[in-house]
């Protein structure tokens, strides 16, 4: 494990950030947003920068023998590890409800959003939201945590009621997919958030390690 | 030989403004950077460590400028900005457990040293620690980990004048080993006590950066003090 990121676990992690992640598991929950589950991850990750600012994180790292952009990089690394643990758990509850638990009643007369490969992709999608919104925002001052978030909980909420919606526009059904049905599709789905995920924190990152090179600490 | 190069830094706030500062950090010498409060002192300091991003000029350590080399540099520098601000709840044993993987040449010799030299305890916090305290755990942190030049941000402040001395005569200690020690302080004494070269500062200006002897002999008048000609040149009677 890389010095800054441990740093970053064991100093300025909030314990919250970690308890979150059990927030996946919301994706066993029917008749509920399952994405919900993604925003509840970022309110653990939101604390963890909030409790890390009133420690002054920011200039005890700047202080330590790296360079600037390793402190970003740091902050980076702990929140998608943080987010690579829930998608994790996503993961195994969406494998269980595409196979073990596909033709559960609870879930086939469920009117929401399935936990299928979609869903996942989804939650990728909203990770990256959170990457770029907040992460990058908040790198624009290293200080101000509030203008990002907000920003960031009026976008992922948008996202969220479109994706809950999606499969209910005639045509779209596919994205709800239950077991292993329209595989191609969903795995194409999957990949495609994944790859907006990688997208928006490379961009986010890039950005941020640009910002925090220009801020007076 | 010059260890550290401060080169035309500049950096324009709306009520102050740091102006082509340019100064030389000597080889196993002990460098005074004096001023009074406001001078200029902590954002040539912190310019000097990339905390802040000047709007001109450069800082070049063992012949390499900061920008591009910043990790390779800062593992040969101790380095202090005032307290320990950071992390106030959290044990001294944690932080330092966390600060000394990032330094390949720690010494915990060294380090265990200095802890009881100092006094302090690695099971308190920042938060139980005294302001002189602090600045003792930040002293303990550069010296741990056989740093070539220390650049310390008013380490004498907030300390009793025993701590002051004993912090003073270290600084004669590091430089016998051939350690660069650069220190800001707005006390004049300190200067005087152990210092072998000054750099004066004023509304965000170097005044003189002079062997102290030198020092002396350019400014002081017959029978004065440093400290008598360093209050008049403030008070912009200088006589060169």
């Amino acid at each position: 494990m890389s010095d800054i990121l441990r740093k970053e676990i064991k100093l300025s992690a909030s314990p919250l950030a970690f308890l979150f992640i059990a927030f996946g598991l919301m994706f066993f929950v029917p008749g509920y947003p399952i994405l919900c589950g993604v925003f509840f991850v970022t309110l653990g990750l939101f604390h963890s920068f909030q409790a890390a600012r009133e420690a002054n994180d920011i200039v005890f790292s700047a202080l330590l023998p790296v360079a600037k952009s390793s402190v970003v990089k740091g902050k980076y690394l702990f929140v998608c590890f943080i987010e690579g643990c829930a998608l994790l758990l996503m993961a195994v509850v969406t494998a269980l409800r595409m196979t073990a638990l596909k033709d559960a009643p609870v879930y086939r007369t469920n009117v929401m959003m399935n936990a299928n490969l979609f869903a996942l992709g989804a939650a990728l999608f909203l990770f990256g939201l959170f990457n770029l919104i907040f992460v990058g925002g908040f790198f624009k001052t290293a200080y101000k945590l509030g203008k990002p978030f907000v920003t960031y909980i009026i976008a992922a909420f948008l996202m969220i009621i479109v994706f809950e919606a999606l499969h209910h526009i005639p045509g779209l059904e596919a994205v709800n997919a239950f077991g292993t049905e329209h595989l191609g599709l969903q795995l194409a789905l999957l990949a495609g958030g994944a790859v907006l995920f990688a997208l928006m924190t490379w961009l986010s990152y890039r950005t941020a390690c640009k910002n925090f090179e220009k801020i007076d600490l | 030989m010059s260890i550290v190069s401060v080169r035309g830094l500049t950096k324009k706030y709306p009520s102050f403004e740091l102006k082509n500062v340019s100064f030389d950090v000597a080889e196993g010498r002990i460098t005074g950077f004096i001023g009074r409060n406001g001078a200029g002192k902590t954002t040539t300091i912190k310019a000097m460590l990339n905390l802040i991003h000047p709007d001109g000029g450069e800082v070049d350590y063992f012949g390499k400028p900061l920008a591009g080399n910043e990790t390779e540099i800062k593992q040969r520098l101790g380095y202090s900005t005032g307290t320990v601000n950071w992390y106030p709840r959290k044990k001294l044993r944690d932080l330092v457990d966390t600060i000394r993987r990032f330094y390949g040449t720690w010494d915990e010799v060294a380090y265990r040293k200095y802890l009881e030299m100092f006094g302090l305890d690695e099971q308190k916090t920042p938060l139980e620690l005294s302001e002189g305290m602090k600045v003792k755990v930040n002293l303990l942190l550069a010296l741990s980990h056989r740093a070539e030049v220390l650049i310390l941000d008013e380490p004498t402040s907030g300390l009793d004048p025993f701590s002051r001395n004993e912090l003073l005569d270290l600084f004669t200690e590091l430089k016998k080993e051939g350690v660069a020690v650069f220190f800001s302080t707005h006390i004049i004494s300190d200067i005087e006590k152990c210092a072998d070269t000054i750099v004066y500062i004023s509304k965000g200006e170097i005044v003189a950066a002079l062997p102290k002897e030198e020092f002396a002999v350019r400014y002081s008048r017959e029978g004065e003090s440093l400290e008598d000609t360093m209050l008049r040149m403030e008070r912009g009677e200088r006589n060169e």
